[in-house]
């Protein structure tokens, strides 16, 4: 047991900012990494509309060939970085001590140091714009010898940002491990553990072995661009043909990273689907231990599978369809999950709450994304498909159409738990159909285009019969900002009126609904002890057994 | 009342997935019609794998929707528990082998299919021809056998296999050479030489783009193949031979406009570029000739590695042809 020295909190650390700058709770943390993810969406959002309106017609001239370059690099980078990751890291932050009846993370304030760490790098990324020669341009892949040759800062800031974000997640994953590993509660076996808290497990392993190949790849990168220190200046040439270095190694070292990457988003998505069915199908996840099974087999492979972003650089055949294999073996755990996502709903009592229907829509899009992504792995095709509009469609579907459906769900989700109050269930089923729509609308054309021959990341096309697709795809990025701007004024508008709806407002399984809403800085006054994967189910049945129970 | 949503949403999924198709004015669910046995190897995989991803699809959506049907909760309390099943070992098996089956058949179509997506095919009585293709910024340069070279236009015989060696200097950096009608993409990559062919029956125009992000005008990269009968070919090979010895080819055109017009404007009127027309330093070809080779501030070394052939087409054209600025 951990003994705590209580100590009274100086003055200025109580007050309504101050207390936020200085928090250690995991709670806290969280919502201030949901916040701050939800303001890098905005802007990031932003850039991805500005460069629908440029492309909506051929031949335009709303944004420059460079500006346009910065876009789609810092969009990209930023999406990845400063939104999906760290609003996921946010989750996990609220929720894992909760779900495993903890009373707060293991190193509290290495967490805080972790959420700080990430807002300097976002702000380094996003500031970049400001920087000598504007930001980084090569896009969010960085390939050599383009982002080495590029003159100017933005480049070596996006290392920056980078690297500052890498130490980030690195101090979080792991808190998360530390935390997962010790301080569950009484009879919380490794088979009781809500899956969501097992897809941060793995996820948090993925991030430790991944994060330092990236780390290298980027400091290889940073040296060959050339740094001076004082009088000392060195400049490399890891990746420059004309100095014996090879372009391709960074891109060994970057989808090392990089394909494990899309799984550390992918796999708390699937954690939020895999808790929030259960409870608005009135039944048990189906086949818990296929599930976990297949959260660990796909973070397993997905180290194995990097290559296949690389079969137009001329790798041996061989090598390539190795690569097609074992990409295709991570399809194989990614069916086990949506079948068993389509079990449990199957003889339920299904209720349509705004989170349900974002949950119900991320499993129909994002079958579509999994689809694309075999056309991708069978190589030959990808010689065709690589690097076009196709490939943006596929890992829209992924990350759009799949992570941020998630996380959508687990913000209607868990507000509640959050917050104390409920988002309206009116404004948030019109966020979601519209979402939905918009959504297929913006980026379903785009299969179409990369099939015509559209490549990816050019900033205008002079082909006149690409220009219907675009143009769709247009109207659908306006549906999605106009979906996106009701969840904000959802947000408003129930943060003061929105109805109080105690603790557990969806008679949910899992530990979190247990305590109130908000949970008190301790959590919980007392944990329940946990006889199976749904303790809150076990409790209410005891509960009902014992005679006049209602509700809890 | 939640019912009542069902319908729309169903008609909603499908508006969605309908809407753009019939916006477009041409195309569909497939690569661009093959023009070339590679291009229609790559397509025949692609249907393939529609046939598994199609059904798998209509299986997913189908259950989802009729599951979200059937099992709604209509008029049972809003808490009373579904019936409580945890899993079949049984059916978790069955959807696991599933897939690998699925997986399987797809990766041995693909390899079977893979000798002749790659194999250039054996050459027939009039050989094959060899063309070196150099990606830079922001153009594609062809050398062919006796010498002749050209600007983005890549000119090749009808029925003769056409074998490709893509690369680009060791200054530049990486692209990617793409015609979708005669094959997939292969990338330009400084330090190495990657290989790619094709053989289109049909005399035509093809055209495509350089497909990996390059710089500031990767847009403008575009690549186009024009396949002639090959004795109209063979016609045009031994002209441009002699007018290139002669100074008096289209080169200077192509390399004016493929080189120079995608950042300065076909005018010489500016864009990324600074404007050329009117500019003295146009008619000083030695000033020409050092800007291109070295290039300038941010202007890369365009013509490094150039041919003094080469360099007298540009200087030639661009005294005969001031750029007019608009």
């Amino acid at each position: 047991m951990a003994v705590r020295a209580e100590t009274q909190t100086p003055a200025w650390q109580r007050g309504k900012v101050a207390s936020w700058l200085v928090t250690t709770d995991h709670k806290r943390i969280g919502i201030l990494y949901i916040g701050t993810s939800l303001l890098f969406f905005v802007l990031a959002g932003l850039m991805a509309l500005a460069m629908r309106i440029q492309l909506a017609q051929a031949n335009a001239d709303v944004i420059g060939a460079d500006r346009y370059n910065e876009l789609v690099t810092i969009h990209g980078t930023a999406m990845i970085f400063l939104v999906v990751v760290p609003i996921l890291v946010g989750f996990g932050n609220f929720l894992v001590p909760l779900m495993i009846g903890a009373r707060d993370v293991a190193f509290p304030r290495l967490n805080a140091l972790s959420y700080w760490l990430f807002a300097l790098g976002g702000a380094v990324l996003m500031l970049s714009f400001f920087a000598d020669g504007g930001a980084a341009k090569a896009g969010w892949t960085a390939y050599p010898p383009l982002s080495t040759e590029t003159p100017g800062n933005g480049q070596d800031l996006w290392i920056l940002s980078l690297h500052i974000l890498s130490a980030a997640s690195l101090a979080g994953a792991i808190n998360f491990l530390v935390t997962i590993h010790n301080l569950r509660t009484r009879g919380m076996t490794w088979t009781r553990m809500p899956l969501f808290v097992w897809s941060i497990y793995v996820f948090s392993w993925l991030l430790i072995a991944i994060l330092p190949v990236l780390s290298a790849g980027l400091t290889l990168l940073l040296l060959d661009r050339g740094i001076s220190f004082g009088p000392w200046e060195v400049s490399t040439s890891f990746f420059d043909a004309s100095d014996g270095g090879s372009a391709v190694l960074y891109q060994h070292a970057f989808w090392f990273f990089g394909h494990p990457e899309v799984y550390v988003m992918v796999l708390p998505a699937f954690g939020i689907i895999s808790e929030v069915l259960p409870v608005f199908a009135r039944k048990p996840i189906f086949g818990y231990k296929a599930v976990l099974l297949s959260t660990v087999a796909i973070g397993f492979f997905s180290m194995l599978v990097w290559a296949h972003h690389m079969f137009t650089v001329g790798l041996p055949y061989s090598l390539q369809a190795f690569f097609m294999v074992s990409s295709m073996v991570i399809a194989v755990p990614t069916g086990v999950k949506i079948f068993n996502w389509l079990a449990t709903l199957w003889r339920g009592n299904l209720s349509f709450d705004t989170p349900m229907l974002f949950a119900l829509g991320f499993i129909s899009v994002f079958t579509i994304g999994g689809l694309s992504g075999i056309y991708l792995a069978a190589f030959p095709i990808d010689w065709q498909v690589h690097d076009t509009y196709f490939v943006v469609a596929h890992f829209h579907y992924v990350l759009f159409g799949g992570v941020v459906f998630a996380i959508f769900t687990g913000l209607h989700y868990w507000w509640p738990k959050m917050f104390g109050r409920v988002l309206d269930e009116r404004l948030g089923k019109w966020q979601f159909w519209l979402l939905f729509v918009g959504f297929n609308v913006a980026f379903f054309p785009q299969h179409m285009l990369g099939l015509e021959g559209m490549p990816r990341r050019i900033y205008t096309y002079a082909d006149e019969s690409w220009e219907g697709y675009n143009l769709a795809s247009t109207v659908g990025s306006w549906v999605m900002g106009i979906a996106l701007l009701l969840f904000f004024w959802n947000v408003v508008r129930t943060s003061r009126s929105g109805p109080r709806v105690g603790n557990d407002p969806w008679q949910a399984d899992t530990l979190e609904w247990y305590t109130t809403s908000p949970p008190p800085p301790h959590n919980f006054d007392d944990v329940p002890y946990v006889t199976s994967a749904r303790p809150l189910y076990d409790l209410r049945r005891r509960l009902r057994e014992k005679s006049d129970f209602r509700e809890l | 009342m939640r019912a009542k949503l069902l319908l729309p949403a169903g008609l909603l999924l499908l508006a969605a997935i309908a809407a753009p198709g019939a916006l477009a004015d041409n195309g569909g669910f497939t690569p661009v019609d093959p023009e070339s046995p590679n291009a229609e190897g790559i397509r025949d995989s692609f249907l393939f794998v529609s046939i598994f991803a199609v059904s798998i699809f209509v299986l997913v959506e189908g259950l989802l929707i009729a599951f979200l049907i059937r099992y709604r909760r209509r008029r049972r309390p809003r808490f009373e528990d579904g019936v409580q099943i945890h899993g079949a070992t049984r059916l978790e098996l069955l959807w696991t082998a599933f897939p690998v089956v699925v997986l399987f058949l797809i990766g041995t179509f693909v390899l079977i299919e893979l000798p002749g997506i790659t194999n250039v095919p054996s050459a027939g009585a009039s050989g094959q021809l060899e063309v070196r293709v150099t990606g830079r910024q922001f153009y594609w340069q062809y050398e062919y056998p006796n010498g002749v070279i050209a600007i983005d236009t890549l000119r090749a015989p009808a029925g003769v296999p056409v074998r490709l060696e893509v690369v680009a200097p060791d200054d530049d950096v990486i692209h990617s050479w793409w015609i979708p009608a005669l094959g997939g993409k292969i990338d330009a990559i400084p330090g190495t030489v990657n290989e790619t062919w094709f053989e289109a029956e049909r005399p035509g125009i093809y055209t495509g783009q350089c497909a990996e992000l390059c710089g500031v005008e990767h847009a403008k990269m575009l690549a186009s193949v024009e396949v002639m009968p090959e004795d109209e070919f063979e016609a045009w090979l031994a002209g441009r031979r002699e007018e290139q010895t002669a100074g008096t080819s289209e080169l200077g055109e192509e390399e004016w406009a493929g080189v120079c017009a995608k950042c300065h404007g076909l005018a010489g009127e500016g864009g990324v570029g600074p404007r050329l027309a009117g500019s003295i330093v146009l008619a000083d070809p030695e000033a020409v000739e050092s800007i291109v080779r070295n290039g300038r501030r941010t202007m890369p070394a365009v013509g490094s590695g150039w041919t003094d052939e080469q360099i007298q087409a540009l200087t030639k054209y661009l005294q005969e042809n001031p750029p007019s600025g608009s």
